[in-house]
């Protein structure tokens, strides 16, 4: 066969196999093929893990008693284990148990529910009237200044919604007076875990509101494996009431939060292990359970990211987006002929741009690129070899990035923290790469290959953010076999690329 | 190669260029032309440069032979070509404190990469005064600067993909006075590209002041297209514009015949038949008493050569391709010939 041939039967056979599957997934099983057709959910996956210590081995992982109650989709994830949900009042707990175990455990448990605006931390009707709070002592001098704030905040406060606003706000003050100081550094000096949220449940018990520990999760699916957030719940006379001590005058958002656990007593509780923690992945779930369940029936599923723990599916999030930008700078550069520093260093650099905001991205590089390059020029003329060169520009950008990050930080900007998850070896590279063709070309050539490459690491980043793109990319990878069938054709394209039709533009017929 | 293959067919000459009108000039043609008017012209661009010419003909395995230029001379030498002289191959940085002993008293050479290409990494050496070393543009150079510059040609700096690499250090060519006085600070080069052995165009390189002793004509340096009948130059562009004289040095450009001509092209071909490449360039520079000495070899010859002609490759290369097919064994000499023949360009009147 020519070459022709099998490049043709390799494109026919690759569309017919990936759309193949898609159209069937999406006929069949009743994957929705566009984006939107349903209502999202919200997938939150608890992930308890321990060391265990090779005796009987119990976890409880108190449960989310809504999502429990209305039947919201659950499912929980652990080989070998003995699995029971327990119903204590209206109190859920998952309860795993086994015999002797040894070494790291990991057990998940997933709640599924509609996206809106119930966060699961709405006011909630007490059973029985809670008991008169029972605050510990605290000692001599100590006792008279939370005496003094409590009333202080009662004299500015109508009821307990008021009060709980009016502490939490001096608590979160670094500059509040002095009774407070020393009775925050009583609780920092406890070594308890949340200090201040300790310090209002006291404070609160003082005044007389009663006040205990809740947990909720983030929902951000950015924010893989996050601790549980503590939160605080009080009771205001007839109601038990959620709030996030941070933000205390803020009601609780249903879109952002999801309160995980309340009602006092552990959040996770494990009997032979050590090391246990729970942490947290939340994942937007666009297929409805009802069509996960026929999924997961069916062989296809080996082709969806779906099978997978969510925790492990974060980093498909990325992964499947590699191909899109492979696929824009096969574009740029073979048909536009726009020129790039090395050839993937732009999908790199747009996969950084997901992480952080592109803009600031971009300012950020350039300013890198640009403070590193000056560098390099200075190491350059103490005539180093190569290897160490490259090495001193790593340590310098190393310093440089801490150097911005504590800066951002202090000027308030947040985005200043995330530069530690932008990939540190392009920047060394690229400065390496620039200041080579620097010297070898031009300073031209190096300008037009750095911004050749932001310009396409722009592109593929908005093609990448393409909401129906990504959902195509994760619910449908087979039709990234249709992809590769183009970048083939693409790979045998002959004609003039757009930079040519300039370059050639003073042509003269000899 | 059979000698019956020198017999060519007279009627089956390719398009005559002569016949070619003029592309009108169009509001457009200040940013651009488009596809079809390139294609007229026969333009050839990258995507087809290696899709249809480069992949099919140059084997990756064929490539080490003119990557590695110590391969490339021993080959050259093999065929009795010229080259320029090697007076020592650095390999380990032990080796680098050798220099001088490499050098056994000659002042003038030249340090290069034996894996660089298009001129990178390459240090022109002009003469000695006391210790140090001077470079054509008279910037001075101690020995430590010289051991520090072949330390990072062995680090791989230069070499693509950053491997490994030797130093290679040779006879640095006095060019022809008649090239020195086209050229400013450096020595020019002559490139002839061929297909399956068939010279198709030429062109001569000169460095400007802005080129800055550089013969790329991306930074600069002027591109002159060289008649394949003739060995005249014919005319020439610099920055994508024709020039008719040097900007530095005022001197006229078109119309100069090159000096052994004959020499070059022979030189070219054998190139080709000793690589097995089947499409690429050969750099010839031509020595003030060694004549044209054999440079370098380019599996990957660019696109600027059709500017500085201003004919379009794919006129040249399709009559190639179509007397390739009908005459796959003929001579060296049969192709000189063949292209002689059928690529003869307008000549301009002689410059003198």
């Amino acid at each position: 066969m020519t070459a022709h041939g099998k490049l043709l039967t390799a494109v026919f056979s690759l569309t017919m196999v990936g759309g193949g599957l898609a159209a069937y997934k999406s006929q069949k099983i009743g994957v929705p093929f566009l984006e939107g057709e349903q209502v999202d959910e919200w997938l939150v996956e608890a992930k308890v893990s321990f060391l265990a210590i090779g005796k009987k081995v119990k976890a409880r992982l108190s449960l989310p008693s809504d999502a429990v109650q209305q039947g919201a989709g659950q499912e929980a994830g652990s080989l070998g284990y003995h699995y029971d949900v327990e119903n204590d009042r209206d109190e859920y707990t998952a309860v795993w148990s086994a015999q002797e175990r040894d070494e790291g455990q990991a057990l998940y448990y997933r709640v599924r529910f509609k996206q809106g605006l119930v966060s699961g931390g709405e006011p909630k009707a007490a059973l029985e009237q809670p008991a008169k709070p029972d605050v510990p002592k605290l000692p001599g001098s100590l006792g008279a200044a939370a005496q003094g704030i409590v009333s202080q905040a009662k004299k500015v406060s109508s009821d307990p919604d008021s009060l709980f606003v009016a502490l939490f706000k001096q608590i979160n003050d670094t500059s509040s007076s002095q009774e407070f100081v020393l009775v925050k550094r009583h609780y920092e000096k406890q070594a308890v875990t949340n200090p201040e949220i300790a310090m209002g449940i006291d404070l609160l018990g003082l005044a007389g509101v009663p006040a205990r520990l809740a947990y909720g999760v983030f929902l951000n699916e950015e924010n893989a494996g996050q601790a549980p957030l503590p939160l605080l719940e009080y009771y205001d006379g007839a109601f038990w009431k959620v709030r996030n001590p941070l933000e205390p005058s803020k009601l609780l958002d249903g879109r952002e939060l999801f309160v995980w656990h309340r009602g006092g007593g552990p959040l996770l509780d494990v009997t032979g292990g050590e090391n246990s923690r729970v942490s947290f992945t939340v994942a937007k779930d666009r297929i409805p359970l009802a069509t996960l369940t026929d999924l997961s029936d069916s062989p296809f599923l080996i082709s969806t990211i779906l099978a997978l723990p969510v925790s492990e599916r974060a980093v498909f999030r990325y992964i499947v987006l590699i191909p899109l930008g492979a696929f824009v700078v096969v574009i740029m550069r073979n048909i536009i002929g726009i020129p790039t520093l090395g050839t993937f260093m732009p999908v790199l650099l747009a996969l950084a741009l997901l992480e952080i905001k592109p803009v600031q991205g971009i300012i950020m590089f350039s300013i890198l690129v640009g403070a590193g390059l000056w560098f390099r020029f200075l190491l350059s003329r103490m005539n180093l070899l190569v290897v160490p060169r490259v090495a001193a520009c790593v340590v310098i950008v190393t310093l440089l990035m801490m150097l911005m990050g504590v800066m951002s930080f202090q000027l308030g900007f947040s985005v200043g923290i995330k530069i530690t998850l932008f990939p540190m070896i392009i920047i060394a590279w690229t400065l390496e790469r620039m200041s080579l063709i620097w010297e070898e070309e031009g300073k031209r050539s190096a300008f037009s290959q750095v911004f050749g490459s932001i310009i396409v690491a722009v592109c593929a980043y908005y093609f990448m953010r393409v909401s129906q793109i990504q959902y195509w990319a994760y619910y449908f990878p087979e039709l990234l076999l249709v992809l590769l069938a183009v970048i083939l054709l693409i790979g045998r394209y002959t004609g003039y690329r757009f930079s040519e039709l300039i370059r050639f533009k003073t042509f003269s017929n000899a | 190669m059979h000698e019956s293959a020198v017999i060519e067919p007279e009627e089956k000459a390719p398009v005559a260029e002569s016949s070619e009108k003029k592309v009108q000039h169009k509001w457009w043609h200040r940013w651009f032309r488009t596809p079809g008017e390139l294609r007229k012209l026969g333009v050839v661009g990258i995507n087809m440069r290696n899709a249809r010419f480069l992949l099919p003909n140059n084997p990756r395995r064929l490539y080490d032979l003119v990557d590695n230029k110590l391969r490339t001379k021993a080959l050259a030498e093999e065929q009795g070509m010229k080259v320029a002289e090697t007076y020592g191959v650095i390999r380990t940085p032990y080796d680098a404190n050798k220099i001088e002993k490499i050098l056994n008293g000659n002042e003038a050479f030249v340090i290069k990469p034996t894996r660089g290409s298009g001129g990178k990494g390459v240090m022109v050496i002009d003469k000695r005064v006391g210790k140090n070393f001077i470079k054509p543009s008279g910037a001075e150079v101690t020995l430590g600067d010289l051991k520090n510059y072949v330390s990072n040609i062995l680090a791989g700096l230069f070499s693509l993909g950053g491997q490994r690499d030797f130093a290679l250090i040779e006879y640095r060519v006095q060019a022809a006075k008649l090239f020195m006085a086209l050229s400013f600070q450096g020595a020019p080069d002559i490139r002839v590209v061929m297909l399956h052995g068939y010279p198709v165009l030429a062109m001569l390189r000169v460095t400007t002041k802005e080129s800055d002793g550089r013969s790329n004509l991306h930074q600069g340096a002027i591109g002159i297209g060289i008649d394949i009948a003739t060995g005249m130059s014919v005319q020439a562009i610099h920055h994508g514009r024709p020039v008719s004289v040097h900007p530095d040095l005022g001197i006229g450009l078109i119309g100069v015949q090159m000096p052994d001509w004959e020499t070059i092209l022979h030189m070219a071909v054998t190139c080709q038949e000793m690589t097995g490449l089947g499409y690429l360039g050969v750099d010839i520079m031509i020595d003030e008493t060694l004549g044209p000495l054999m440079i370098e070899v380019n599996a990957r010859p660019g696109l600027a050569i059709q500017m500085a002609n201003g004919i379009g490759l794919l006129r040249r290369l399709e009559p190639v391709v179509e007397q390739h097919r009908k005459n796959p064994t003929a001579h060296l000499t049969a192709k000189i010939a063949f292209s002689k023949k059928h690529f003869r360009a307008k000549l301009p009147p002689a410059r003198d």
